[in-house]
């Protein structure tokens, strides 16, 4: 039955929808982990679509066949959980999916509606367990607010089914007046206060663990930096925008800069291939304590606070420019030990074990003081044994290279001919993410025929030069970059992805440099997509920083930084000129403004309430007056040490005490009945009432 | 009489299995300290919270009111009236189901919604099942919204009554026995009945139907006729229930209701004699209402009671039980 003039859906249609939409938010909130498995994934949608054309006319219908699939489905998903094949959190997200579109593809009555709820309600406990992604908090907000609508709409249907009957409640089930615009924006309204109240749970539940079911690791290793480089691919080098690291400085760079421009290492290989570089052979051992550089001079101090995304965690530590000090994987505050072990190998490369997948947080501390290479100058060339395999020049080396070496460097300190093989290849070739595919040698086509390469190009020419002048020198891969987020850290994406030199000096050990034009290194995307990238990457990192990783710790700091607040602005009410500076002072005193705000309305409303509601109570000011008379008499007479009871009234008192007879009869007439009271002659009754009291007391002393 | 602040607190079938979830998610997200559960419970949490402040919001400032029938008859469906009126200023109140408590009678209405300072009115159907005073009590405002997972209701002090007449039942036929005395008396004095009192002459402006045309004819002049006042017919009904219990009280109760309301249906002049009480003669809707509410709360009495007084020109019916 349609309502004449009435648009917008009838309370049934716009309840089912809101369901609908409920559920498909708790399956979004599953289906972003990424764990669910593509069939799974698009079943839903098509269940859906599915249910919402041809599904109202299933109710009831084979139902043997539906049974007979959830049950076997159980079973499957038992089965494979006790092989170990499927997590078991994983697989109830997988059963509930499947329950929920039973429900989805047989709804009629409010019960199914219901039913319907309290299983995406598990679908989205089921997301919670299984991802951690931001992705995750837009699902939570869409099924908050569809929730909200399923919940409030599906009581309304059902209590005007149950108050109504079913004859009654035809016309307001099937009315377009009831689910309008605002009885649905109010709901959303509503869903913001129940988002709101969620915050404040979320922030001041103790949270308090017992960690005894817990959910394994998920992930395996995906990607990253590898042990190895090859010169000879083709294509174009992608200018990946995705975010590898999330960077903290400690000290920050002056003035905030956008980019940073930093090295990030992460391992040295030195054995050409032919084709490329590989790390040296040999394992690496676990340190506790990373070697100390011996020098004179106090160490510049950088703290580096890094998170890796976790698609890019391979195990290997990445430390910014200048000597490690230490790398610490304990998350700061917190007393558990870390999971992570740091292993180091011959070359000197970090790395961690286990290496879980997800996203992992360290701490390196360098010394940023590197020696210039001009001081380097007249340390001699003799080398220790050790770094022979940063001394092999290829016996395959294009002669020319040897010779341009030469030009180059020959006959000059190695510091003078570092610098001089850099500054050459800086300047004299160009930077090209063009890759020069399969060719015989990738190095002097790159020097000598197309005289433009990629980064990794130009560190293996200047390695190889250097080599083939007797000073050892390795190739180095790892990140250069370092773009300032709006979140307030340096995002490292995977398009800054570099490869740089270092080159061993005697006493002062590898020395970083970097032949690649300064311009090119790194990424240089700029574009809409990089940019949205960062900008989700924020959102990801706050996200992670306020929600995911909210623990005790931070519990306990958000609430002394509470109880500093109010104390503070206690403070500054009080008066006392001690207030904190800069954003703390203003929120103090904006919270100081609020509160005083508040309780001046409720004061306000709740006087005007009682004026309103007293009307015709309200007093004179003779019939005022008469009560401050009759208040002052009394405590006259209690002076006197006439007891007065409360509820005395001043006619019962003039009978029992004469001498306030006349205050009894001024007071009546005043507030009860017709006359005036002037101020004066309150004041003269009230005198005469103190001398003939006074009289009284002393008469009564006599006696 | 109930403080205004007192409230009910009631699951829902829902509200329970939503209470479970919430405890079970709690138990979830403590046991693994995984955020995002933490972040669920307290959306559940809080949903409650909201729950409890709008359901006080609803309930507040509603004021109901009962509307009770003028004659309720045993057996016999009447229709109660509810009024509500929302007090508040902005807010409306959803989902308000108003219900009898503690009274004799069960019934409830259900109200979509109550828009801010405007009334509403519903009502149920009353099917008493005897005779009698019945006492309402209290009025319960409950609501189950917004979500339907608690049911709070607030009870208010309405109490009323309503007398529910005997069943109606068919009054048997009157044996000639009973009726010796039954019938329109003719009295002694002019009146407008049927019967011929005296003729006399036609007075100028006298209503000319009273002209008596045979006696004109015959006197040549105009001849009016007197008739006779006559007495309606009365009735007096006599229950004695000193002896009557139970089923057959109410069965003597009924068919005495039964012969009141037929007697005074055809007209008659009804009087009530039973022990200890008599409702004088009269006819009308009034006398009806009265005969039937004195019938209505007639109590079983002891043999010490007064045996009933006829009227001692009135036909009398007799019931026995």
């Amino acid at each position: 039955m349609k309502s004449p003039g009435a648009r917008g859906p009838t309370l049934v249609q716009a309840q089912r929808w809101a369901g609908t939409l409920t559920a498909f938010s708790a399956f979004a909130a599953c289906a972003v982990s990424g764990e669910m498995g593509a069939v799974m994934v698009a079943l839903f949608p098509v269940a859906v679509v599915g249910a919402s054309i041809p599904g109202s006319g299933f109710h009831g219908r084979v139902q043997w066949a539906w049974t007979l699939l959830l049950g076997g489905a159980l079973l499957v998903f038992a089965a494979q959980v006790f092989a170990g094949q499927v997590d078991v959190v994983l697989a109830a997200a997988l059963f509930a999916e499947l329950l929920c579109i039973h429900r989805l593809w047989h709804r009629r009555t409010g019960r199914d509606e219901v039913l319907l709820l309290l299983l995406s309600l598990l679908l989205l406990c089921a997301g919670a367990a299984l991802a951690a992604e931001l992705a995750f908090g837009f699902a939570f907000l869409a099924f908050a607010i569809s929730g909200t609508w399923a919940l409030a709409l599906t009581h309304l249907r059902s209590a005007i089914e149950a108050g109504r009957g079913p004859a009654g409640s035809a016309a307001l089930l099937s009315s377009r007046r009831i689910a309008t615009p605002a009885l649905l924006g109010g709901l959303a309204g509503l869903s913001m206060a129940g988002i709101a109240g969620a915050a404040v749970v979320f922030v001041a539940f103790p949270r308090v663990s017992i960690g005894g079911l817990r959910r394994a690791s998920r992930h395996a290793p995906v990607a990253g930096l590898g042990d190895r480089v090859d010169l000879s691919r083709h294509g174009t080098v992608a200018d990946d925008p995705r975010v590898v690291l999330r960077v903290r400085l400690d000290p920050e760079p002056r003035g905030g800069r956008r980019d940073l421009g930093m090295h990030w290492r992460a391992r040295a290989l030195s054995q050409w291939t032919g084709q490329g570089w590989k790390s040296q052979p040999g394992g690496a051992l676990p340190v506790v304590r990373l070697p100390q550089r011996g020098r004179e001079r106090p160490p510049v101090l950088l703290g580096a606070d890094i998170e890796v995304v976790g698609l890019f965690a391979d195990g290997v530590v990445l430390t910014p420019e200048g000597w490690p000090l230490s790398v610490d994987f304990r998350r700061p505050g917190s007393p558990r030990p870390p999971a992570q072990r740091l292993y180091r190998n011959f070359p000197g490369d970090l790395f961690y074990q286990p290496v879980d997948g997800s996203d992992l947080r360290y701490f390196v501390a360098v010394d940023r003081d590197e020696p210039e290479l001009r001081a380097l100058r007249g340390r001699g060339a003799r080398y220790p044994q050790w770094l022979a395999a940063d001394l092999e020049v290829p016996s395959t080396l294009d002669a020319r290279v040897r010779a341009l070496a030469q030009r180059l460097g020959g006959g000059k300190d190695p510091a003078d001919a570092a610098a001089a093989i850099e500054s050459w290849l800086g300047t004299a070739l160009r930077y090209t993410r063009d890759l020069p595919g399969e060719v015989a040698d990738p190095i002097a086509d790159f020097l000598f025929v197309r005289r433009a390469g990629h980064c990794e190009l130009f560190s293996t020419a200047m390695v190889l030069m250097l080599r083939a002048l007797g000073i050892p020198a390795r190739n180095v891969t790892g990140y250069f970059g370092g773009r300032r987020t709006d979140a307030g850290y340096y995002a490292v994406r995977a398009g800054d992805a570099h490869s740089w030199v270092e080159v061993y000096f005697p006493g002062a050990g590898f020395v970083r440099l970097d032949p690649t034009p300064a311009s090119a290194r790194g990424s240089t995307q700029e574009g809409l997509r990089a940019r949205a990238i960062l900008f989700w990457d924020g959102l990801q990192q706050r996200w992670r920083a306020f929600v995911v990783d909210y623990d005790l710790i931070t519990q306990a700091r958000a609430m002394r930084r509470l109880a500093q607040l109010v104390e503070e602005t206690g403070r500054r009410l009080a008066g006392k000129d001690n207030a904190p500076a800069g954003r703390a002072r203003l929120a103090a005193t904006a919270l100081a403004v609020v509160l005083v705000g508040a309780l001046a309305t409720v004061l306000v409303r709740r006087r005007a309430r009682l004026r309103k509601r007293g009307g015709e109570l309200a007093l004179t000011a003779d019939q005022e007056r008469a009560l401050r008379l009759w208040r002052a008499a009394r405590v006259l007479l209690r002076r006197a040490g006439i007891e007065v009871a409360p509820a005395t009234t001043p006619r019962e008192l003039a009978r029992r005490v004469p001498v306030a007879g006349e205050v009894a009869v001024i007071h009546a007439e005043a507030r009860w009945g017709v006359g005036t009271l002037p101020a004066s002659t309150a004041r003269a009754a009230l005198r005469r009432l103190r001398t003939a009291l006074r009289e009284r007391v002393a008469t009564d002393r006599a006696a | 009489m109930t403080p205004a602040w007192k409230r009910r607190l009631a699951f829902t079938r829902m509200g329970r299995w939503y209470i479970a979830l919430t405890i079970g998610i709690g138990l979830a997200a403590t046991n693994t300290g995984n955020n995002l559960l933490f972040l669920v419970l307290g959306l559940l949490l809080a949903s409650i919270i909201v729950s409890g402040i709008l359901s006080e919001q609803t309930l507040r400032g509603v004021h109901v009111e009962r509307r009770l029938p003028a004659v309720a008859t045993a057996g016999q469906p009447a229709l109660i009236g509810l009024r509500a009126r929302n007090g508040k200023k902005r807010a409306p109140s959803f989902s308000l189901e108003i219900r009898e408590r503690g009274g004799d009678v069960a019934g409830h209405g259900f109200l979509v919604l109550l828009p801010a300072r405007e009334s509403g009115e519903v009502a149920y159907r009353f099917v008493p099942q005897r005779r009698g005073l019945h006492r309402f009590r209290q009025l319960e405002v409950a609501t189950r919204a917004p979500f339907g997972l608690f049911e709070k209701s607030r009870p208010l002090d309405v109490p009323g009554e309503i007398i529910v007449f005997p069943r109606v039942v068919l009054a048997p036929r009157l044996s000639a026995q009973s009726l010796a005395r039954a019938g329109e008396q003719p009295e002694d004095r002019i009146g407008l009945g049927l019967e011929v009192h005296s003729l006399r002459d036609h007075r100028p402006g006298e209503d000319a139907r009273s002209i008596h045309w045979k006696s004109t004819a015959r006197a040549g002049r105009l001849i009016a006729v007197d008739r006779e006042q006559e007495r309606r017919k009365r009735i007096c009904v006599v229950l004695d229930h000193r002896t009557l219990r139970g089923d057959a009280l109410e069965r003597a109760v009924e068919l005495a209701a039964a012969f009141v309301v037929r007697e005074l249906d055809g007209g008659a002049e009804v009087s009530l004699a039973v022990a200890g009480q008599f409702l004088a003669a009269g006819s009308g809707e009034a006398q009806r209402c009265a005969a039937l509410r004195l019938l209505a709360l007639l109590e079983e009495k002891g043999a010490d009671t007064a045996s009933p007084r006829p009227e001692a020109e009135a036909a009398v019916i007799e019931v026995h039980g």
